[in-house]
């Protein structure tokens, strides 16, 4: 399969980036950012909302740093499984990366572009000529959702592994637009529906993915991160449930607990300690969070394995994590 | 009912809208070791020119999407699925295609290519030359790989033939025999 | 051993050796030459427009736009060549492109070549089509119905329906068995559809000449068929038409078809006159289809009072898609293949092949038999059961004999069932396990039996199935002309293998040129397992004249009798007077010397066996592979998800030529029925491929991959060259049944429908924990 046309650029450093949006935005053309290429060049080979401009992250330097506290937003999610200091700190994170995709695309694929991934569906991740035939959805070309038949909301699901466990780590992003830098919290970042997504303005870059220090080892008792996935082979998926769990005790009570998920909505959901904090961890807890969890979690029937059984793994696994992580 | 809509549709299967004005650019790469040029257009993909440009048939296309490795090639030593990289990405960069795997050995058989052969890890082969590559960035980082870390590296690509088993076989059997010759260096 | 086949003082050189394949060294790099690496001078690309409707009248096609596109060569649409095509003479209901209806979301409508893929494209949608949507057909209840002539997909369907084939066989009487059982159950069956996934995406080149010879280069698995096909839809004779087999990259049944690409291939070629190539995009691979049919299989079993499987009753329903494809064969196969590996007295069959508004259903690894296989397994599991009975003595009480007649007057000869299911419960240390794992942990066993090539062709001329001629060169090489078509199972090697065997001998001596219908005699092509039986037997008898013609030579320079001489070591040694030797190549020049040409042909027929009823071709075969796998997994109990652990399978392929390939067949075969039973699904939205893609059709990785234990159970068939029978499809038989028995003994549920998904499972656990009835 060929890719549409489009120019291409290859800016070296933010501000040539930020000199092109400029001109794009000036002349009104689309564009598009790619960087590893894993997500975006299969939906534009799909032709899904191709742009005719792309530019190119894959030569602008110092974005693929990592650090416990900071990573660059290019670096790999290979490096990222192979991290020994990462692992050390953030062993949810690193667990989450091992569980993208496939190695090769590992290889490939960078936290930014995975942070950003595009929100999956039946409907829409399909060629040209079946959307035709299907009839095109409101996400690309159409204007009515094939999910949830209406024509206001985009009902697709995120598929990302990584950004769940960042909501637990109360991540902020670095964004670099031509207004200058600001700096959004993980769990202020995902808006929206499978169309918007996210705060980030379309001419901002994600640079730098900053991890509290508080959360770390450096500093006292960590928070305790795991993070399990559903999927149907160990390998190649993409989640279509996916649980990140924080957590901190004093003796055998919760003292922090962070819940987040991803292979739900149209965003990665941060669910907070959903009224657990304080409790002591025990079976019955652990029974309690799981039907809290999966009461508000919601999934529509829109990718692999019924809605229902994605809902009920949620709610094993937040189970499960908690009686491993304490 | 007629078939109005127009649109530009990639794959073989519809209708496409007018295209784009497309230019060509020169495009360097070094592949094999030796440095290789052509003219493409800024969407070309590595599959595309290393198949049409180069000739390096070596390397298949399966399924257009990353999902069954039979197109990965080695970039700067890491196997990639080549139709998810545009081509322009790689300037700069080392590749290496099945066909570069006996220029490192002077022509002859790579360890991993006999063990493939006497181990039955090819059946239709269609999968070998991508299997092949995942393989060697796998044991260039990790010279002794357990069954199950062998069958973790190798899970992005597909092989519908042989079932994996002579597949992990030919690696472990490569791996012995790489130990051999790295053994035989050292004395 | 003492084989027919086998000379008393010669030991085997090559037969029985574990060698690598022929090919392997050009496969592992990456010089192997498929279709889509071929480039020919001026060759354009082909694209095919594709019907965005299942079910739709054409009402006209307008290609004037995209004719004047610049870089648009030729276009062709249905009216260009009508004749229809198909594998099997009986359904001959496909054409190149749709004349006045479409069938399915992906059917062929118009083609065109251009110098770019873009043009191509963007040549297609110039191309204005008007349909007249007509009622889908999409559930094969539905096309039970009496409809209609214009709803009915194919003019030749039953009693106004749009059923394809329907077939009924009756034997012995199963009411009696059934009134009389110990035990006896009725259950129903659903499986969805699967399909190949072979990773060389469908691929052909054509070439119409300057000599009016078409030249077709195409990845298939039966290039005699496509010769046929082509010179009936092109109109052009046989002699003028050239098939050629470049390495192929998979097939399982998926290519071997003649198929509407091929056919629309040429037309565009004879229309511009220059080499057009058409490379299947995933997607299309997906509605070029002729996977397994997906079924709804009711089965009734009834067990005696001595424990004895009495009475066995199938009805099946199989949705067929859109067109006939080896259908009628399917229809038959889905009840006469259930016939062994036990013995059966009392068996009625009805099977019904609908069609439908879907991609065509086909023949696809272990065709016909896997459905209806995993139904009787199961069922036979719950008889022992409940019972009380061992599931694998059982088996092994009730197993065809051999040297024996099915009640449907299958002609079995050698049969290993016993010993298969003995050593695979010895191996796999059954008696320690079965019953006796904690909840959750289970094993489980089958058995299975297939077909070694159809004893009767599709073409009913009488021309051997195979013909095999060897051509000895100057220096003793020896050239090996097949159209046996090697698609990575081995074929190619077993044919130089059995040649060098016979001739004493390296491999390397042997080339094999099987890919070219020029220089190759028929041979009917690599489907129904037949080629280690059938064209190993042209081979062997071609190599036994060669050999005849060497010993003479021999004789003729030595002064001793023929009868001394065997060929070992490329020589020709007098066994009585080990001593007098001639080489080999003193003795190929000397029998060179009267005629020039050092040549021999030899062929393969099945001897006539069956029944006089009607349907009576239908499962016979010159012999028949048998299996008994036993499968051990346990299952997350938290997710649902299976985890698998070991298989044990115990093939009898009467004799391993290669064991190293036999192996290969065996393990491969597992995966592709893993996937089926846990979680490949050929799925629809509507009318819809919901998952044309390698990221939602899901074979399994080496990840989920048990280890798999292959034991090689060798009986030696009179007839088989060397004692050989088939391994390519009848292993893949066991492994489901096997799967969901073993599911059965981990957490006591049955499963009645495939695929058998974590959620599935999940599912049924969660009704298990809230009732005590273990049945889903």
């Amino acid at each position: 399969m060929r890719l549409p046309d489009f120019d291409l650029h290859y800016p070296t450093s933010l501000e040539d980036i930020q000199g092109l949006t400029k001109k794009f935005l000036e002349t009104g053309e689309d564009f598009d950012f790619i960087a590893g290429g894993t997500d975006v060049l299969p939906n534009y080979k799909n032709r899904l909302n191709p742009k005719r401009q792309v530019i190119s992250l894959s030569k602008v330097q110092g974005l693929n740093k990592i650090s416990p506290n900071c990573i660059g937003a290019l670096a790999r999610v290979r490096d990222i499984a192979a991290h020994k200091e990462l692992g050390i700190h953030f062993p949810g994170l690193v667990q989450a990366a091992k569980l993208v995709a496939s190695p090769i695309l590992r290889n490939l694929a960078t936290l930014g572009g995975n942070l950003l991934l595009d929100t999956r569906c039946y409907y829409f991740n399909q060629s040209e000529f079946w959307r035709a035939s299907k009839g095109y959805c409101l996400k690309a070309d159409g204007d009515e959702c094939l999910v949830v038949p209406q024509k206001e909301i985009c009902y697709a699901t995120y598929s990302g592994d990584l950004a769940a466990i960042l909501l637990v780590l109360n991540a902020e992003f670095e964004l670099h637009g031509p207004d200058g830098v600001r700096k959004i919290p993980a769990r202020a970042f995902y808006r929206g529906d499978g169309i918007e997504r996210f705060v980030k303005k379309p001419e901002e870059v994600l640079t730098f993915i900053h991890i509290p220090e508080t959360q770390s080892k450096t500093r006292g008792p960590a928070l305790k991160t795991a993070y399990r996935k559903l999927r149907a082979r160990d390998t190649i998926e993409y989640p279509v449930m996916g649980v990140a769990m924080g957590l901190k005790t004093e003796g055998d009570r919760i003292s922090q607990l962070e819940v987040a998920v991803t292979g739900s909505e149209a965003i990665p959901v941060w669910y907070g300690d959903l009224g657990f904090n304080g409790e002591r961890i025990c079976q019955d807890t652990a029974e309690g969070l799981k039907k809290a969890l999966l009461n508000r979690v919601k999934t529509y029937k829109n990718v692999p394995f019924p809605p229902g059984y994605r809902r009920s793994m949620a709610g094993e696994f937040v189970k499960e994590l908690l009686l491993t992580l304490a | 009912m007629n078939q109005t809509r127009t649109k530009d549709t990639g794959s073989s299967t519809g209708n496409p809208k007018e295209s784009f004005g497309n230019t060509l650019r020169f495009l360097t790469l070094r592949v094999n070791g030796s440095e290789l040029r052509c003219a493409a257009p800024p969407k070309a993909l590595l599959l595309d020119v290393l198949r049409e440009e180069f000739n390096l048939i070596g390397t298949k296309r399966g399924c257009d999407m990353g999902t069954c490795g039979c197109c990965n090639v080695l970039l700067d030593g890491q196997a990639v699925p080549s139709c998810l990289v545009l081509a322009f990405d790689c300037e700069g960069k080392e590749i290496q295609t099945v066909e570069g795997l006996s220029v490192e050995v002077d022509g002859h058989l790579h360890p991993l290519q006999s063990a493939w052969a006497h181990s039955g890890g090819s059946q239709c082969g269609f999968c070998t030359p991508g299997f092949l590559m995942t393989a060697k960035e796998l044991l260039e980082h990790n010279p002794h790989p357990s069954r199950d870390e062998i069958a973790e590296a190798l899970s992005g690509n597909v092989c519908r033939c042989t079932g994996y088993k002579k597949i992990l076989d030919a690696v472990e059997c490569a791996a012995q025999q790489l130990q051999g010759i790295s053994q035989e260096e050292e004395r | 051993m003492n084989h027919p086949h086998d000379l008393p003082n010669q030991k085997h050189s090559l037969i029985g050796k574990r060698i690598p394949l022929i090919d392997a060294f050009r496969k592992a790099t990456g010089q192997a030459i498929y279709t889509d690496d071929i480039k020919l001078p001026g060759q354009v690309v082909g694209k095919i427009l594709r019907s965005p409707h299942p079910h739709a009248k054409i009402l006209s096609i307008d290609v004037s736009e995209a004719e004047n596109i610049p870089g648009v060569h030729a276009i062709v649409t249905g009216r260009d060549a009508e004749n229809c095509f198909g594998v099997l003479p009986v359904s001959q209901d496909e054409t190149a492109l749709a004349v006045d209806k479409v069938l399915f979301i992906g059917d062929n409508v118009a083609a065109v070549a251009a110098d770019t893929e873009e043009i191509a494209l963007r040549a297609l949608g110039a191309i204005k089509v008007e349909y007249q949507v007509l009622r889908p057909f999409l559930k094969m209840e539905e096309s039970l119905e009496q409809v209609p002539e214009e709803l009915r997909l194919h003019p030749k369907t039953y009693d106004g329906t749009n059923i394809h084939k329907q077939v009924e066989q009756d034997f012995g009487d199963f009411d009696r068995a059934y009134d009389e059982a110990l035990w006896k159950k009725r259950q129903s069956f659903r499986f969805i559809g699967v399909t190949h996934a072979f990773t060389e995406p469908m691929c052909t080149i054509a070439f119409f000449d300057a000599d009016e010879r078409l030249t077709v280069w195409s990845a298939t698995q039966v290039p005699h068929y496509l010769h046929r096909a082509l010179a009936k839809v092109l109109e052009m004779p046989m002699h003028r038409i050239r098939v050629i087999r470049p390495t192929v990259g998979g097939g399982f049944g998926g290519k071997s078809d003649p198929f509407p690409h091929e056919m629309v291939a040429a037309l565009l070629s004879r229309k511009c006159r220059r080499p057009v190539k058409i490379l299947f995009d995933r997607e299309e691979v997906f509605y070029s289809n002729h996977g397994r049919h997906p079924s709804k299989i009711d089965v009734a079993l009834a067990i005696d009072k001595n424990h004895k499987i009495s009475g066995l009753h199938v009805d099946a329903l199989i949705d067929g898609g859109a067109w006939g494809s080896f259908g009628v064969v399917t229809a038959y196969y889905n009840g006469v293949l259930a016939n062994g590996p036990y013995k059966l007295p009392n068996f009625r069959y009805r099977g019904r092949r609908v069609y439908s508004n879907k991609p065509p259903c086909g023949a696809m690894r272990g065709h016909g038999a896997v459905n209806t296989r995993y139904a009787y397994e199961i069922l036979l599991d719950e008889a022992a059961h409940d019972l009380g009975l061992d599931p694998a003595a059982f088996r092994r009480d009730n197993v065809l004999p051999p040297n024996t007649k099915t009640i449907n007057e299958l002609r079995i000869t050698t049969s290993g069932i016993g010993e298969c299911i003995d050593r695979a419960v010895e191996a796999s240390s059954w008696k320690d396990k079965y019953g006796k794992l904690p909840f959750g942990h289970g094993i489980g066993i089958a058995g299975g039996f297939y077909i070694s090539g159809s004893a009767l062709p599709i073409h009913w001329d009488k021309i051997p199935q195979s013909t095999v001629h060897l051509k000895v060169d100057l220096d003793g090489g020896v050239t090996i002309h097949s159209l046996a078509a090697e698609i990575g199972q081995g074929s190619d090697t077993m044919l130089a293998q059995i040649v060098a065997d016979v001739l004493g001998l390296p491999i390397d001596y042997c080339r094999v040129f099987s890919e070219d219908t020029d220089t190759a005699p028929i041979d009917l092509g690599s489907y129904s397992s037949r080629v280690t039986f059938m064209a190993g037997n042209a081979a062997r008898r071609a190599a036994e004249e060669l050999r005849k013609a060497l010993i003479q030579a021999a004789a003729d320079l030595s002064g001793y009798p023929p009868e001394v001489f065997i060929l070992k070591d490329e020589k020709v040694i007098n066994c009585t007077r080990p001593e007098i030797q001639v080489s080999y190549r003193e003795a190929v020049r000397r029998a060179m010397k009267d005629c020039g040409a050092l040549q021999s042909s030899g062929c393969y027929q099945a001897p006539p066996m069956g029944g006089k009823f009607k349907g009576a071709a239908a499962g016979l075969s010159p012999t028949y592979s048998f299996q008994a796998f036993v499968v051990e997994l346990s299952v997350d109990l938290q997710t649902g998800k299976p985890k698998l652990h070991d298989v044990w399978a115990a093939h009898d392929c009467g004799k391993a030529l290669n064991p190293l390939a036999v192996e290969g067949q065996i393990e491969g075969s597992i995966h592709m029925g893993l996937g089926q039973v846990l979680c490949e699904e050929f799925a629809y939205n509507k009318g819809n491929v919901l998952n044309p893609n390698f990221l939602d059709y899901r074979t399994l990785s080496p990840m989920e991959m048990p280890r798999v234990h292959p034991i090689l159970v060798e009986t030696c068939d009179p007839e088989g060259p060397f004692g050989a029978k088939e391994c390519g499809e009848g292993p893949l038989l066991p492994i489901l049944p096997a799967v969901s028995n073993a599911l059965f003994d981990a957490i006591g549920i049955r499963f009645y429908e495939l695929p058998i998904t974590a959620d599935r499972i999940w599912r049924a656990l969660e009704r298990q924990k809230k009732s005590s009835a273990t049945l889903v």
